[in-house]
């Protein structure tokens, strides 16, 4: 198992004036050549800070405090701008929540797609017309030869999003990003974007990290899941294992209030998620934990290997 | 030709608000004190001598009368005559025209040079000093009254460098005081309005799609922060335009300009009605153009506003 993408300690905060938001606080996670990773958490995890951690396009006051992105074995955090635009839209496509606010109104979508090729193979767009009708093609898009002319509010939400999916995947890169990209989208329209994904990941053997809060979506999707809480991990598995038995109680919890049983009610987590500025002491979730003991109050757990998956509770191996 | 179509509809829906326009200043100049037929004979002149100056000019027929007349007169293309100057209306508005359109164009050319770039830097940096020097500057062009600083302007330049003229328009040189003058006024509003569309369009969503495909930054800042920002730039820069060609009143009075603006003023001092309703009528015309060119520029700029604009109805 050839690893592209290696986390290491991952620390970004956000610095605001009533203080440091830790959104995300020491991750360390690592990415399989051709998998699709999926991250789950509630929103507030830190999952999507994660996301634009590895593209580079964290803004102000987002701040990286510490740690490494390695991206076949590169560490992407300490690139310059330019060396990081040569690597975004070409090495990573990131796909985004909300098809119809991410693309520019004022350009037709071919355009926009096209300054994909202009930025990594230069030339002006005009030359590249061709390969963005074939690119829309792949990605689904009907009568696309009449499609790259059209502009974003011609079209559906799923197709803008298609668009997207297009723009990230035109240089064929060895990883893609999706932050929650199904998640403004009818449900139907979601089954079919996932399913492009995936066949995307076949055909491209590309990577995929998938964001969402989404656990049952994950379920059908991702090889492995990495479960996020309060800025960290809490656990990381194959997906099979995860679901069949989760380890760590947040788990458990996400994954009951997802089983919908009849003459059940729906079980929610208590509580919500801590404040990341002051994140409690000791394990983040005990607070809301039925399983607490006294010392996680105290002492914060490390993430322990379990035979392949790693956990980060008292409660398990400990 | 949707573009011709929508510009003939416009034009044909402004008729009304042109109509509506030329009655309330028709009545506005007739309300006012003072009589032009008074004015004309002179103080000493006897009553049945005025009578006959107001007969000559048809001010002794009812206000409605005299509406129609004029109304008449206009649709056959006359503006009439000028009661002081007894020269036809048109001629005297179109002298002055040409150097009101330049004192215009030259002021906003000015303003926009200098307060886009000085909008953009102080959105792109906004902890540079140069920003800060821009807000101060902004803030002052804006609240110094014009007078003030033209007798400024006239006193640096003029007086004490000796390089540039103060008053009059004989030669290209002597538009630069009053141009300068005005622009001034025009740039703070147009600073702030350049600076807060551009953080505006930075702060957009589909900028971080532009980065995520790997798009130079340069490309970024043209392509999808300025165009974006515009719109409201654009609004202005209209509004400005416009409020100049009605005369800047003020400059041309101190600078002595020959534009609209002072044969405003001498007009309004001489009562002499059909010339201050000629002027207002361009003035209103210049309003009517200027709004439908900026939408023009809107739905050039936005492909929704064109939608709008041209495929429906």
């Amino acid at each position: 198992m050839e690893r592209l993408v290696r986390i290491v300690d991952l620390r970004v905060y956000y610095d605001l004036p009533q203080g440091a938001v830790k959104a995300v606080d020491g991750v360390d996670l690592d990415v399989i050549k051709g998998e699709i990773l999926g991250i789950a958490g509630e929103s507030g995890s830190g999952k999507s800070t994660l996301a634009l951690a590895v593209t580079g396009l964290l803004r102000p006051p987002a701040r990286v405090a510490s740690g490494k992105v390695l991206f076949n074995g590169v560490d992407l955090l300490k690139l310059s701008n330019d060396e990081l635009r040569k690597i975004r839209g070409s090495k990573i496509g990131m796909i985004f929540q909300d098809p119809n606010t991410y693309l520019n109104p004022l350009y037709t979508v071919g355009f926009q797609v096209g300054e994909v090729f202009e930025s990594h193979r230069g030339g002006p767009i005009g030359k590249y017309l061709n390969d963005v009708i074939a690119l829309f093609k792949s990605v689904r898009i009907a009568d696309p030869e009449r499609r790259v002319n059209a502009y974003p509010h011609h079209m559906s939400g799923g197709m803008k999003q298609r668009v997207l999916i297009s723009m990230a995947v035109a240089e064929k890169p060895e990883l893609i990003v999706a932050d929650e990209p199904t998640s403004a989208l009818d449900v139907t329209v979601q089954a079919e974007i996932i399913e492009l994904l995936n066949e995307i990941r076949e055909g491209m053997k590309t990577s995929l990290i998938f964001i969402t809060h989404d656990l049952a979506l994950l379920m059908e999707i991702a090889d492995r899941v990495a479960i996020m809480y309060a800025g960290k991990l809490v656990e990381v598995g194959s997906t099979n294992e995860v679901v069949r038995e989760p380890l760590h109680p947040y788990t458990k919890a996400l994954l009951s209030s997802l089983r919908y049983e009849r003459k059940r009610r729906l079980t929610s987590i208590k509580g919500s998620i801590p404040s990341l500025i002051n994140p409690p002491n000791g394990c983040r979730f005990h607070p809301r934990c039925p399983y607490a003991l006294p010392k996680c109050s105290q002492l914060e757990p490390n993430l322990i290997d379990v035979g392949g998956r790693v956990v980060s509770c008292f409660l398990v191996g400990g | 030709m949707s573009l011709v179509r929508y510009l003939c509809k416009r034009v044909y829906h402004s008729i009304p608000t042109f109509i509506g326009a030329l009655l309330f200043m028709f009545i506005l100049v007739r309300v006012l004190p003072g009589d032009p037929a008074r004015l004309i004979a002179g103080p000493e002149a006897l009553e049945q001598d005025v009578e006959r100056i107001r007969e000559q000019l048809g001010l002794n027929k009812p206000l409605h009368e005299q509406f129609v007349d004029y109304v008449v007169t206009l649709i056959r293309g006359d503006l009439g005559k000028s009661i002081k100057f007894r020269t036809p209306v048109i001629n005297e508005v179109l002298a002055r025209l040409p150097y009101t359109v330049a004192l215009a164009f030259v002021a906003e050319a000015i303003a926009i040079a200098v307060a886009l770039p000085l909008g953009i830097i102080s959105a792109l940096r906004p902890n540079s000093k140069l920003t800060y020097v821009t807000s101060v500057l902004s803030l002052l062009g804006a609240s110094a009254p014009t007078f003030w600083v033209a007798l400024m302007f006239i006193y640096i330049f003029s007086v004490n460098l000796r390089i540039l003229p103060s008053s009059g328009a004989d030669s290209p040189r002597h538009i630069i005081l009053p141009a300068a003058t005005l622009s001034l006024l025009l740039m703070g509003n147009l600073t702030r309005i350049t600076r807060s569309s551009v953080i505006e369009a930075l702060n957009s969503n589909h900028i971080l799609t532009a980065i995520a495909k790997g798009l130079r930054e340069r490309a970024i800042l043209m392509r999808h922060v300025l165009k974006n920002s515009m719109i409201p730039i654009v609004t202005l820069m209209g509004l400005q335009i416009g409020s100049l060609l009605g005369g800047a009143i003020i400059t041309e009075t101190v600078y002595a300009w020959p534009g609209i603006g002072s044969l405003l003023i001498d007009s309004i001092f001489f009562r002499d009605y059909t010339l201050i309703q000629g002027i207002i009528l361009f003035i209103v015309l210049a309003f009517i153009v200027i709004n439908i060119v900026v939408d023009v520029i809107y739905a050039f700029i936005d492909p929704r506003i064109r939608d709008l604009l041209w495929r429906t109805g």
